[in-house]
């Protein structure tokens, strides 16, 4: 075990080193000139090829890229010429001229919203989910089926954009059963919290739940089907026993990668729901850096997302060994 | 079976109670917020209308951008912010009058001078005395050093960029060989003062007591108006260069209100306060009614237009910083000169600071008759309706925007230049007699156009309407954010094309030179007339500003008749205000609401 692990990190680190290169090449054939887009209305070619140079955009492709890899590990200085330059300690991932900010300070203070964006809508849609799954397998063929399976598809059918839009319009708007979200932190307030969460949750949580629906209801009845499930019922185990213990643990496997690898995606940001709800997550961060042609803050968020959804991946790994005592890891 | 099945129904009771705990607990005890949301008592009808000015209360800016562009009076550039921050946090010299007429409201008043500055020297040398107890946040005096200092940041082009670059233009302080000024800023520290150009800046602007002095290169009529833009004071103890007004230590203030806090991004925030040590008796220009401001940052523009629209709770006390989303036009407007009954006087439609026009190379098209047959040939009416309808903009009729004030005058060129209108339609059978008067054959020509899928079916239009005159046109659609440097160049551009270009302050000054010499910068058109050059010097250097009026009437009236470009549309904007705030009208200066003089009515 302990040394899949440890390959599986050392094949992490060179992923995250190759897809750093891609994204610098990448940027580069971008159209556009970011010097260009840090320069005033009354720019001159002047003007342009010194930003360009304070930017750092000057340098040989590579040499940028070494400069990025260096700051991670020694930090960097940036406009040098300011009366206070700006010192980027280590492990410094670039500074956004666009924000004046150090990327990793925007990265660490936009990761905790979507973090809990993620998190409470994973929960949601997981309890949700999974249990009206469970309960559609239990009674496959009759109307709660039929009903459970029709919600999933109206869920899965409904865009997120338009079931925010809809309840920012009457919950909040309208109705005003809850105040305009303004994100805050569960540990300053938890109730401004949960009011300011709530709708996006539920937003997320609708288009999850409605899969996970689809998903749970059709491995349970084929773990139903399975020989050692009808071994179970005839050796006269409790229907509970039979369902939770062996069935469940058995349909969970796939359930348990797409979960893994939904909550990474999320974690990098949910880009509607954000922008619907303005919230600060990484999400919006991200649009407003592609937007605005940074690339010191679109290759950190790039990275981080990568880097999450490939520890993601490993997480999924190890809990199949985990959930299903047949898997060995090596 | 039943059984084994309750636990399930317990599981999923109990997941679908908390959410509902959740959603419907907070409506129903929780207050409203002290700032941002909707308060539990719901808001005004949407027909109420301001009643007056009435110091205190909060002044609510709802914007969809994550940050404000620059929070920095050496960079600060684009029109609304200009008039926030001019309104709010940083004084001038000289300001523009609050007022809903257009050639009063783009009129200077005094600001921190005393006056609206002395020129000498035949209009090169410009002197402003600051008034008594004008004060930065902390009580001190600003005095003559702060303002000489600001502008001198202007130079420091590496470090304050992306703001306007007058003073660099104009103060007489000689350029080096690759064009750049010889004076490099106040943050080349340690270089020789003889590199660095310290003597040269310091014998532009000079500080006499109070009283300071700018030497310009050549004669400027209207500087009092340049020093709105770009010339304000900053200490140079608080300089903090790149990040200066962006981060803590937040912009320090001398107006009647100073910086709380600034968070950016989607939920971010800018609070000001009052500033204690700003005194009325020495700003007779802003009223500084609410006792706070606040900018919401990052909000989804088809949500700030239902709040405002809504107007409830807080929202009633909230103004746009922005346009209205297209798909709420019809529900706000009848026309842009109508609002509907229900939203009265808040919804306005109004002059932006922009002009569209089409530039055409004048050196690959002379021939006058052939430029003025592809004005008269254009669809203008199926371009306009491509672009937005007459939400988008007016048409044009020159390169003068009326919202300029008094430098414009219509130059009834689609009227009755011609002797006879020129329906916006277009008019191929004109145009072909313009052609075969021209004594040449009708032309091929290549069009530029910034590729989008608007633009694309504009070139369609374009296409079919130029080819009914006989005109061949040929597309050559550009990269969007390579458009200007490609067709800049005439070796890579082609023979006419989009563009757009806004004053940077009312006075054609800004318009005029730039579009149509070649030292003004944006002279798209290849324009490079003796007339043309020495009628703008002539008006640029008239130091009575209502003969300097007519002289740019006369300029952009000839421009137009020789079409040196096809002028399209005087671009509109509409947005929107919550019922309790007021005055509302589009302060012509900056096409933006009147921030200085802004109040709530409850």
């Amino acid at each position: 075990m302990a040394a899949y692990i440890v390959r599986r990190v050392l094949l992490m680190i060179t992923l995250l080193f190759i897809l750093s290169i891609t994204v610098f090449v990448l940027f580069n054939l971008l159209p556009g000139d970011p010097a260009r887009l840090t320069c005033g209305k009354s720019c001159t070619p002047i003007v342009i090829e010194q930003n360009r140079h304070r930017l750092g955009y000057d340098l040989p492709i590579q040499e940028q890229y070494f400069k990025f890899v260096g700051g991670i590990f020694f930090g960097r200085v940036f406009s040098p010429e300011s009366p206070k330059p700006i010192i980027c300690e280590a492990p410094c991932l670039g500074y956004s001229f666009n924000r004046h900010e150090e990327v990793l300070s925007l990265i660490m203070r936009s990761a905790p919203v979507t973090f809990w964006l993620a998190i409470g809508a994973f929960i949601i849609w997981i309890t949700v989910g999974v249990s009206l799954g469970i309960y559609a397998a239990l009674r496959r063929g009759r109307w709660p089926d039929r009903l459970v399976m029709g919600i999933s598809l109206i869920g899965y059918s409904l865009p997120s954009f338009f079931v925010g839009l809809l309840l920012m319009f009457f919950v909040v708007i309208q109705w005003q059963w809850l105040p305009y979200p303004s994100y805050v932190s569960p540990f300053e307030d938890p109730f401004a919290f949960l009011q300011t969460m709530i709708l996006p949750w539920i937003v997320l949580a609708i288009l999850y739940a409605a899969f996970y629906m689809r998903l749970t209801r059709n491995q349970v009845l084929e773990v139903f089907n399975d020989d050692f499930v009808r071994t179970a019922r005839a050796k006269g185990l409790p229907e509970r026993t039979v369902v939770v213990k062996h069935a469940l643990r058995a349909g969970l496997t796939p359930i348990v990668t797409a979960a893994g690898l939904d909550l990474a995606g999320l974690l990098g940001g949910a880009i509607i729901s954000e922008n619907i709800f303005s919230l600060p997550g990484l999400g919006a961060l991200a649009v407003d850096s592609i937007t605005n042609s940074d690339l010191p803050l679109i290759t950190g968020i790039t990275l981080l997302t990568a880097a999450l959804i490939i520890f993601a991946n490993l997480i999924v790994d190890l809990l199949y060994a985990v959930i299903d005592p047949r898997v060995r890891l090596v | 079976m039943a059984k084994s099945q309750t636990w399930l129904f317990r599981a999923l009771a109990l997941s679908v109670t908390a959410m509902l705990i959740a959603a419907c607990g907070g409506a129903t005890v929780t207050p409203a917020p002290a700032s941002g949301g909707p308060q539990a008592t719901g808001g005004p009808k949407a027909t109420d209308a301001p009643t007056g000015p009435k110091p205190g209360g909060t002044i609510y800016v709802l914007t969809q951008s994550e940050q404000w562009n620059q929070v920095d009076p050496q960079r600060n550039y684009t029109g609304e912010d200009l008039a926030f921050f001019g309104g709010t946090l940083m004084r001038a010299l000289t300001a523009y009058k609050f007022s809903a007429d257009a050639a009063e409201g783009t009129s200077l008043v005094p600001d921190m001078a005393t006056d609206l500055g002395t020129a000498t020297n035949g209009g090169k040398t410009w002197s402003f005395t600051l008034r008594d107890g004008v004060t930065w946040q902390d009580g001190s005096d600003v005095t003559c050093a702060d303002i000489k200092y600001g502008v001198s940041r202007t130079f420091a082009t590496s470090v304050i960029n992306q703001g306007p670059t007058y003073a660099v233009v104009y103060l007489d302080i000689p350029t080096e060989a690759d064009g750049s000024s010889a004076y490099k800023g106040p943050y080349a520290v340690g270089t020789p003062a003889a590199v660095v150009g310290q003597d040269l800046y310091d014998k532009a602007v000079t500080c006499d007591g109070k009283t300071i002095s700018f030497n310009l290169s050549k004669p400027i009529a209207d500087f009092n108006y340049t020093v709105t833009l770009g010339f304000g004071a900053v200490r140079e103890s608080d300089d903090t260069g790149e990040t200066y007004g962006t981060i803590a230590p937040f912009l320090v203030s001398n107006g009647p209100y100073k910086i709380d806090s600034y968070t950016t991004g989607n939920g971010g925030k800018m609070i000001l306060v009052r500033n204690e040590n700003w005194k009325a008796s020495s700003d007779g220009y802003r009223k500084a009614y609410p006792d706070k401001w606040e900018v919401h940052f990052g909000i989804d523009p088809k949500v700030e237009d239902q709040r405002i629209m809504q107007s409830a709770g807080n929202d009633a006390f909230a103004v746009q910083y922005g346009q209205i989303q297209p798909e709420n036009l019809a529900v706000i407007f009848d026309d842009p000169d109508h609002t509907k009954a229900e939203f009265g006087a808040r919804a306005i439609s109004g002059f932006d600071p922009y002009s569209r026009y089409y530039w055409i190379d004048n050196n690959k098209v002379p021939n006058v008759k052939i430029r003025q047959a592809m004005a008269v040939a254009l669809d203008r009416a199926a371009i306009r309706k491509n672009i937005g309808g007459e939400f988008a903009g007016a048409y044009a009729d020159g390169l003068v925007k009326p919202n300029i004030g008094g430098d414009y005058k219509a130059t009834e060129f689609w009227t009755s230049f011609f002797g006879q209108p020129v329906p916006d339609s277009g008019d191929p059978v004109l145009a072909k007699k313009l052609i075969t008067d021209s004594g040449v054959a009708a032309p091929t020509l290549v069009f530029n156009f910034a590729d989008t899928p608007t633009n694309q079916k504009t070139a369609a239009i374009v296409i079919d309407s130029l080819g009914k005159a006989g005109i061949t046109v040929t597309p050559a659609p550009l990269e969007p954010g390579k458009y200007y440097s490609i067709v800049f160049n005439p070796e890579t551009s082609g023979d006419f094309g989009t563009a757009g270009w806004g004053a940077d302050w009312p006075n054609a000054s800004t318009v005029l030179p730039p579009l149509l010499t070649q030292a003004g910068g944006w002279d798209l058109s290849q324009l490079d007339d003796p007339a043309v050059n020495a009628a703008v010097d002539a008006a640029l250097t008239e130091l009575d500003r209502t003969k300097q009026m007519g002289l740019w009437q006369a300029i952009n009236k000839k421009s137009a008749e020789e079409v040196n470009t096809i002028p399209t549309f005087f671009g509109l904007s509409q947005t929107i205000a919550g019922t309790k705030v007021g005055p509302l009208y589009r302060w012509a200066a900056y096409g933006s609401w009147p921030y200085g003089e802004m109040y709530v009515t409850e």
